[in-house]
């Protein structure tokens, strides 16, 4: 094609340099504006935080908070209830983190490594319960947890979430990828059952766990419906809650609503950044021959 | 655990062992005698039961019928631990997440042993294996030679009455296979415990092992020497599976005491009438003048012997071991005889008929 419109070789390699820069360019361009769309909304609700009432609806906009202005934080921090609101919601997301970890990475093992009796029965039973909405299972749950006498603690907020079964199915799922010959190995090595799983398999399925993890905490970090209905009294509000509850006492106060949402996405932001190196755990790259 | 020193008798016995899954019979009937000391090959092509079988005696899975007993004791109902065996697994099956170091100390430290005494038995496995200057490295940081070393250091370390293989060196390429493979035999003559070692390779089962015991689908064929099994296969497969190429097989009748069939051949007397299958080694073949005509159809050549492969005017496909220098060509014609006390008689049912010429 080149030679028929008498191109030489060197004007054609920098038609083709040329080509692939602006393909680079247009790349970039597409990038740009999906990573825009991404982070505006996140940095508009940072900018209304930092600025007074009048200020977020004064047109033009001002694109920077110059001078910010701190009342927002300041009357979220000491006017409403919103450390407690955190510190409930620190404390049922950690715990359901740490328990649903723990009991999901061992049902994992158990459908994954164990011959019982049932085990497809339970197995299919969990993957029903997958395709169940929580709309459906709010009355009986209630009702279930009611008649416990456990409205309004803190073990309404933290057992039902354990029940779900996804947690289970991921871990089985991490754990039927490690060789049968591991697990024959720490046979022959002595070690009962659960060691197995605490001192060979754990170990190697850490980056499932941290994955589990996260998706436990953020679920519960952001769950709204189950803790509305299960807790009433305003000790054991959780953030989702607390900041909804904000709008009915507050009114309109955006600034107010912004400083409560950015303030609720630190605790999410470090528990990513500190987990985010156990992403690159060992891999079971060595254990066998490829 | 106590090893029982006075006792002399089989290092393991297995009296009709079987194994089934559900209505799939993998083992049947397997009756073996192990003497202490002795290098036992497991050989057979994949799915004869070689590796259940291997797996029935470590005790990771369990027997549907008959006894294993090891040291003179019923092992049926001990763990795998209690039978003091240690495994070399086909793939290594090395801890991922611990160094060399912990990978070799890690059953000794299950079974409560002081931490000195275990590096130093860890540091003698490393040295004996050659293994010293990775014991702080992870098993990804290996190469296959060094994790294949790992995986019997492993085993070494614990000292076990049996050593169980399991395809140790199938993952291993030819020429480290080669190497390994005389590795073992002197560390076996080293450490001197009974081996059973499983493998689907011939070659490796003749090399190694004091005894092979040849199985197909989970039944033994037959238990010998390697020299045993090579020179008198107790029947067809087992003639068929040993030896490379294999034994020369033609099924035809005995009449008048002359075998005939695809070729003729005079047969060792005393033979009743009726269908056999006549065996002859490549190497047995005979040519020369005055014998059975062939046309070679292929020559090939692996160094110091060529490999003729013939076909005879009935069509009866033969293979004849030549020297390597053999100006022999495809087309050439050859005559062939089979010497009488080669000859390798196997009856209608394929097994093998002892006759009073061979040898």
């Amino acid at each position: 094609m080149a030679e028929a419109i008498g191109l030489n070789a060197e004007q054609h390699a920098r038609l083709r340099l040329r080509r692939r820069r602006w393909k680079e360019f247009g790349r970039h361009v597409v990038l740009g504006l999906v990573a825009f769309i991404l982070v505006a909304p996140f940095y508009y609700v940072l900018l209304a935080s930092l600025k007074d009432s009048t200020e977020i609806f004064s047109y033009p906009p001002k694109l920077l908070p110059i001078p910010p202005y701190f009342g927002n934080y300041r009357d979220l921090l000491w006017d409403t209830g919103f450390l407690r609101w955190m510190f409930n919601t620190l404390f049922v997301a950690t715990s359901v983190t740490v328990l649903k970890v723990f009991l999901d990475s061992m049902a994992g093992y158990a459908l994954a490594k164990i011959d019982f009796t049932g085990k497809r029965i339970v197995f299919l039973l969990m993957l029903i319960l997958l395709m169940v909405p929580i709309g459906a299972l709010i009355v009986p749950l209630w009702s279930l947890v009611s008649s416990f006498g456990l409205i309004n603690t803190y073990l309404a907020l933290i057992l039902p979430p354990l029940a779900n079964p996804l947690g289970a199915i991921l871990m089985r799922q991490f754990i039927l990828g490690l060789p049968r010959d591991l697990e024959n190995a720490a046979r022959l090595d002595g070690l009962s059952e659960f060691a197995i799983y605490w001192r060979i398999v754990l170990p190697l399925i850490k980056p499932g766990l941290v994955v589990l993890a996260v998706i436990i905490f953020t679920d519960q970090f952001m769950s709204f419906t189950w803790p509305l209905i299960a807790t009433t009294s305003d000790e054991l509000q959780v953030l989702t809650v607390g900041i909804a509850a904000l709008r009915a006492h507050g009114g309109a106060n955006y600034g107010l609503w912004s400083a409560s949402a950015v303030m609720s996405l630190v605790p999410i932001g470090i528990f990513f950044f500190v987990l985010q190196r156990q992403f690159l755990a060992r891999s079971l790259a060595g254990a066998l021959k490829q | 655990m106590t090893r029982p020193d006075a006792y002399s008798g089989p290092a393991i016995e297995l009296i009709e062992v079987a194994k089934h899954y559900g209505k799939t019979t993998v083992l049947d009937g397997v009756n073996l005698t192990v003497a202490p000391g002795e290098f036992i090959a497991l050989l057979g092509p994949s799915g004869c039961g070689k590796s259940t079988l291997l797996k029935l005696i470590a005790g990771l899975d369990e027997l549907t019928s008959g006894e294993i007993h090891i040291a003179g004791r019923l092992a049926n109902y001990l763990k795998p631990a209690q039978r003091d065996v240690a495994m070399v697994f086909q793939n290594y099956a090395l801890y991922p997440h611990m160094t060399v170091a912990e990978n070799l100390g890690f059953p000794l430290k299950m079974s409560g042993i002081d931490r000195d005494i275990v590096r130093g038995k860890v540091e003698t496995a490393a040295n004996l294996l050659q293994l010293g200057a990775q014991l702080d490295r992870f098993p990804d940081e290996l190469s296959g030679g060094q994790r294949q070393r790992v995986a019997l250091g492993r085993a070494i370390v614990r000292e076990p009455y049996v050593f169980l293989m399991d395809e140790p060196l199938s993952n291993l390429d030819a020429l480290l296979r080669v190497e390994m493979r005389a590795e073992l035999v002197r560390l076996h003559k080293r450490v001197g415990r009974t081996t059973i070692y499983v493998t689907h390779d011939q070659v490796e089962a003749m090399t190694m092992a004091n005894r092979i015991v040849l199985m197909k689908s989970g039944v033994i064929q037959q238990v010998g020497t390697p020299a045993e099994l090579y020179a008198t296969p107790a029947n067809v497969f087992v003639a068929t599976f040993v030896g490379s190429p294999p034994m020369n097989l033609f099924t035809g009748r005995i009449e008048n005491g002359v075998f005939r069939g695809p070729i003729e051949a005079a047969v060792p007397s005393g033979l009743k009438p009726g269908l056999v299958t006549l065996g002859i080694r490549p190497e047995h073949v005979e040519i020369r003048n005055g014998g059975l005509p062939a046309v070679i159809d292929v020559v090939e050549r692996v160094g110091p012997d060529s490999f003729l492969r013939a076909r005879t005017a009935e069509g009866a496909a033969l293979t004849v071991r030549v020297d390597g220098a053999t100006r022999a060509k495809e087309g050439d014609r050859i005559d062939v005889r089979f010497p009488l006390e080669h000859l390798r008689l196997f009856d209608d049912a394929g097994n093998r008929i002892a006759t009073v010429e061979e040898s």
